[in-house]
């Protein structure tokens, strides 16, 4: 298990107490898990993401992520449609654990843009994990 | 609650920075830096190794220590060995159950026969104590010792298709290691658990090498005194780097073992009765009549048990798992509950191809995402290739009830082929 000092955290995203991050992509926002979530599962062998078009409620659950420990639920961070889902991950669900800020889950059309400034900056989110 | 435990290679799992967590009451790897998948196909592909020191041995020992076995065990250890149903001899081990009084599992173990009326009987972690105080309670007021060695052996797994070349590097003579050394046979010794032959490492440490394992691959569970431990382990990774062999966790452990059909003890197997189960091999053999050909306690109530469910092994379509937690269930195509989840992993080495189930072992441009697999108790019976459900209310999860998950395993491949 990775320390504290070993995880990887990117500026500028937002964070979620349930370890997703939030960036902005024009006008949609990329939500993934962070390094901290990925580590703690393990290798993911499975993603399970919603279809495109569905509209959810910040706190939804959208989708599961499957790693040889359990079967995680994901929450949608802000309310909105999901616009794309990313479909690398179909056939290579391990790049969650190679690159989890790079390679994304699914792409939202937020309802409220700024839901966005109630989520948790990356200086909360490192308190967050210190516990 | 008691403390948690460590094995003496603790400092190396946390120097590696595996991930950690407790299993039965010790601080054990779920995996290393390679990750779970890397870690199960290592086995499949090349070999791995594994801590599994925190199992627990018991010696049984003195006149009667074979009469004392033949009532404990399930297994009847004069007629279990090859085809021919011959005894448990000197060099030989085997698979069984200890049962209570009610027919329910007390533990599972692997009885080996150091000489005569010498025996070693490896049980899980945990359960040292209470296999010294069951055999000690039936063995009575004889002339049997019954010793706990818990905490004071050294013992890990090379498991894999290059275990023997590995092995074979640090050995002092292994020729004569390997010669005849078929699946559930051993040699050599350490410690208190010496048997007529003798095997040691280069550097003269005594060791049994037991040709067994836990994850349906060809491999080795070594024994060493517990000092002995960490110099093995270390001997073996460096004798193994050029074989690319890497340390693995429970996790792997857990999906191999899956895979290959093999309970783990207080979860597939425990304190229900051993009865319609896929690991019948267990128990002594049965007449016409379906009586036991041996007397062993907890055999007339495993006979006269009512029990009507059934643990079944299943495979489903892809690698989505429903955890055994207790709130999930499986169903059937209705939706009705018709049992429990007892074990759901995935086998990262497994794909299908137009439906029927394939390995990468020896198919290495087959590429798998890896299917989900287990056991389950059913409420009901059903065969080999009817689908059940898996579900946790929200999720569900079809999966086929199979009499075999993981093809082409090597646990029980000629060791000839295996060493050069």
């Amino acid at each position: 298990m990775k320390e504290l000092s070993e995880l990887i955290f990117v500026d500028g995203l937002r964070y979620t107490e349930d370890h997703e991050w939030v960036t902005t992509n024009g006008d949609t926002l990329r939500v993934g898990i962070t390094d901290y979530a990925q580590d703690q599962m393990g290798d993911v062998v499975f993603v399970e993401a919603p279809e495109v078009g569905t509209e959810l409620n910040k706190g939804d659950e959208f989708g599961t992520i499957e790693s040889v420990k359990a079967v995680s639920e994901l929450f949608l961070p802000v309310s909105g449609k999901i616009v794309a889902v990313n479909e690398d991950l179909d056939d290579a669900p391990e790049l969650v654990n190679e690159d989890p800020y790079k390679n994304w889950l699914v792409e939202i059309k937020p309802s409220d843009p700024s839901e966005l400034e109630g989520l948790l900056t990356v200086e909360a989110y490192k308190e967050l994990l210190k516990g | 609650m008691e403390t948690t435990k460590t094995t003496v290679l603790h400092d190396f799992h946390c120097q590696q920075g595996a991930n950690m967590a407790s299993f039965g009451n010790y601080d054990m790897p779920l995996w290393y830096k390679s990750g779970t998948k890397a870690e199960h196909l290592a086995v499949i592909d090349s070999a791995g190794i594994f801590d599994t020191s925190h199992m627990a041995v018991v010696t049984v020992k003195g006149n009667g220590a074979r009469a004392l076995l033949q009532y404990a065990l399930t297994k009847d250890i004069d007629s279990c060995i090859g085809i021919n149903k011959t005894p448990l001899t000197e060099g030989r081990c085997v698979y069984g159950l200890f049962l209570d009084n009610d027919g329910l599992v007390i533990d599972d173990a692997i009885v080996y026969c150091l000489g005569d009326e010498s025996y070693m009987v490896v049980v899980n972690a945990g359960m040292g104590g209470d296999i010294a105080v069951h055999l000690k309670a039936l063995a009575g007021s004889g002339a049997v010792v019954i010793e706990d060695l818990t905490d004071r052996v050294g013992k890990m797994d090379i498991q894999g298709p290059n275990s023997a070349k590995v092995l074979k590097k640090i050995v002092k003579d292994p020729k004569s290691l390997f010669e005849k050394l078929m699946y559930f046979s051993f040699k050599g010794g350490f410690g208190s658990c010496i048997s007529s032959s003798t095997v040691e490492l280069k550097d003269g440490t005594k060791v049994l090498v037991s040709r067994t394992g836990y994850t349906g691959e060809f491999g080795f569970e070594l024994f060493v005194e517990i000092g002995a431990l960490v110099p093995l382990w270390n001997q073996i990774l460096e004798a193994g780097k050029e074989f690319s062999v890497i340390p693995c966790g429970l996790a792997a452990r857990d999906s191999l073992r899956a895979g290959a059909v093999l309970p783990l003890s207080h979860q597939d197997i425990g304190h229900w009765p051993f009865a319609n189960t896929p690991w019948s091999f267990a128990l002594a053999d049965r007449d016409e009549a379906g009586n036991f050909t041996k007397d062993f306690h907890g055999a007339k109530a495993l006979l006269k048990s009512t029990w009507t469910r059934h643990t079944l092994a299943f495979a489903g379509f892809d690698p989505r798992k429903i955890g055994a937690e207790e709130a999930n269930y499986v169903a059937d195509s209705e939706g009705r509950k018709i049992g429990k989840i007892l074990t759901c992993t995935t086998d990262m080495a497994i794909g299908r191809v137009d439906g029927e189930i394939l390995s990468i072992a020896g198919n290495k441009e087959l590429k798998v995402k890896g299917l989900c697999c287990g056991f389950v108790l059913l409420d009901v019976a059903r065969q080999p290739g009817e689908t059940v459900f898996l579900t946790d209310g929200k999720r569900k999860i079809e999966v086929e009830i199979r009499a075999d998950v993981r093809p082409q395993r090597t646990a029980r491949a000629p060791i000839g082929t295996m060493v050069d």
